[in-house]
């Protein structure tokens, strides 16, 4: 049974600081070399959890969402309105999407998503998140200093688009809309997805392409 | 607590490695470590008591460990806590008694598991929410629990209420070991209250925030 006492915890971290290798490929191989002779996960369950965040779960799927709302304006508004309902249409659903807000950019708006106390992402509709989303840089920089952070990606921000942040502290997860390009005009909706980066579901990135596809 | 992990705003850091930096994933380990976090190998605990455990790591390698290698040894430390195992079994690198394997699970069963992973935070209250959407609202200044999701950037600030989500589980109670539910709000900050002049006029930042956090401002 787990202590919730924090003293504990931190003498703990401290034993293991001083008498355990920091090796990180050390420690987790002494991690799941535990778990597995516990009994608590056998390794073809990694390897299936390996698997289906490799193949399965990634930021393709919310590409999908983001497609389907240019294409169907009901869709859309169901996913402004609740985007973890929205998501469970798709079957999308899943790890920290239980409270899912979906974002709009529009001209003159740029949203962009940090979790500045850990590294909170919608793993179900985008994956596990980027080394950069984790790093302190990021986290630190975000709140702060998002348009000098949107410069470092690329992104060209005119001075009257006005740029919110939204940080989260809570279980709420957002995904980003971005705007749907010029030139994509008819096109169906594998094709729309095919364009929409995973950076600007997070809101790293601002203006797609219609010939990135 | 006011730890190393509360970074919004901290300076110093450089650029971000946006380029470099772009794979979720750089080593086998570190997919690995995902796998195994996903699957409960420490069901006595809370989300938040771990978030609160990786907050209490020694400060200087919160800062230096990658992501993954935090994770690592925050679950160390939570098995150890619980009981599970013992720190003279992490010391060897096994355990004396063996438990018999675990059944083995495919990716079908997997992708199940995921999507019946979509937790609900929310709890019913009985309580009116004391905030409503457009209300002015001030950020305590002090905090006294162990765990806070209100980070030190935006204390003792004013911001106006954009959202009411209901009442959600209080994470600095769930880091205690204990079901709390309260309301929550997101709360627009300008960017000129919380940096100062030099921010641009028409930027904000939002946060989730929870009921006991806020008075009115």
């Amino acid at each position: 049974m787990s202590t919730f006492d924090s003293k504990h915890a931190a003498g703990l971290h401290r034993h293991i600081h001083s008498h355990l290798p920091s090796d990180a490929a050390l420690r987790v191989k002494t991690l799941e070399s535990l778990a597995v002779e516990k009994g608590l996960i056998a390794p073809e369950t990694i390897d299936a959890w390996v698997e289906a965040y490799s193949e399965h779960i990634g930021p393709m799927r919310g590409a999908t969402v983001v497609a389907r709302a240019w294409c169907d304006p009901a869709f859309k508004a169901r996913l402004l309105e609740n985007g973890t309902d929205a998501i469970r249409e798709f079957g999308f659903e899943g790890n920290a999407t239980g409270h899912l807000k979906a974002v709009e950019n529009t001209d003159d708006t740029h949203n962009m998503v940090v979790c500045t106390l850990c590294s909170c992402y919608p793993f179900s509709i985008l994956g596990m998140s980027p080394a950069w989303y984790k790093s302190a840089a990021y986290r630190a920089r975000a709140v702060r200093e998002p348009r000098a952070v949107l410069a470092e990606f690329g992104v060209d921000l005119p001075e009257d688009v006005a740029v919110r942040v939204w940080d989260s502290t809570a279980e709420l997860r957002y995904l980003v809309v971005p705007q749907r390009p010029a030139g994509t005009e008819g096109w169906d909706e594998e094709r729309l997805a095919a364009i929409v980066t995973r950076n600007s579901m997070i809101g790293t990135d601002r203006v797609l392409r219609a010939g990135a596809a | 607590m006011d730890g190393i992990h509360d970074l919004g705003g901290k300076q110093g850091f450089g650029p971000v490695l946006v380029t470099e930096g772009d794979a979720p994933f750089a080593q086998d380990w570190e997919r690995r470590m995902w796998a195994l976090s996903r699957d409960g190998i420490c069901p006595t605990m809370t989300i938040d008591w771990f978030r609160h455990g990786v907050e209490l790591m020694v400060p200087g390698d919160y800062l230096t460990f990658s992501y993954f290698q935090k994770w690592a040894t925050n679950f160390l430390m939570l098995m150890v806590d619980a009981g599970q195992i013992t720190l003279k079994d992490l010391e060897r690198g096994y355990v004396l008694e063996p438990a018999g394997p675990a059944k083995a699970r495919t990716v079908q069963d997997i992708l199940e598991q995921v999507r019946r992973a979509c937790t609900d935070f929310s709890v019913p209250e009985d309580a009116p929410a004391r905030f409503a959407t457009g209300a002015g609202v001030r950020t305590l200044r002090h905090i006294d629990h162990p765990h806070t999701r209100l980070p030190a950037y935006a204390r003792d600030a004013c911001g106006t209420v954009i959202a009411h989500h209901g009442a959600h589980l209080l994470p600095d109670e769930g880091a205690q070991g204990r079901h709390l539910g309260q309301h929550l709000y997101t709360v627009a900050f300008a960017a000129r209250e919380l940096w100062g002049e030099a921010a641009n006029p028409r930027d904000d930042v939002t946060l989730d925030l929870w009921e006991s956090y806020l008075v009115p401002s």
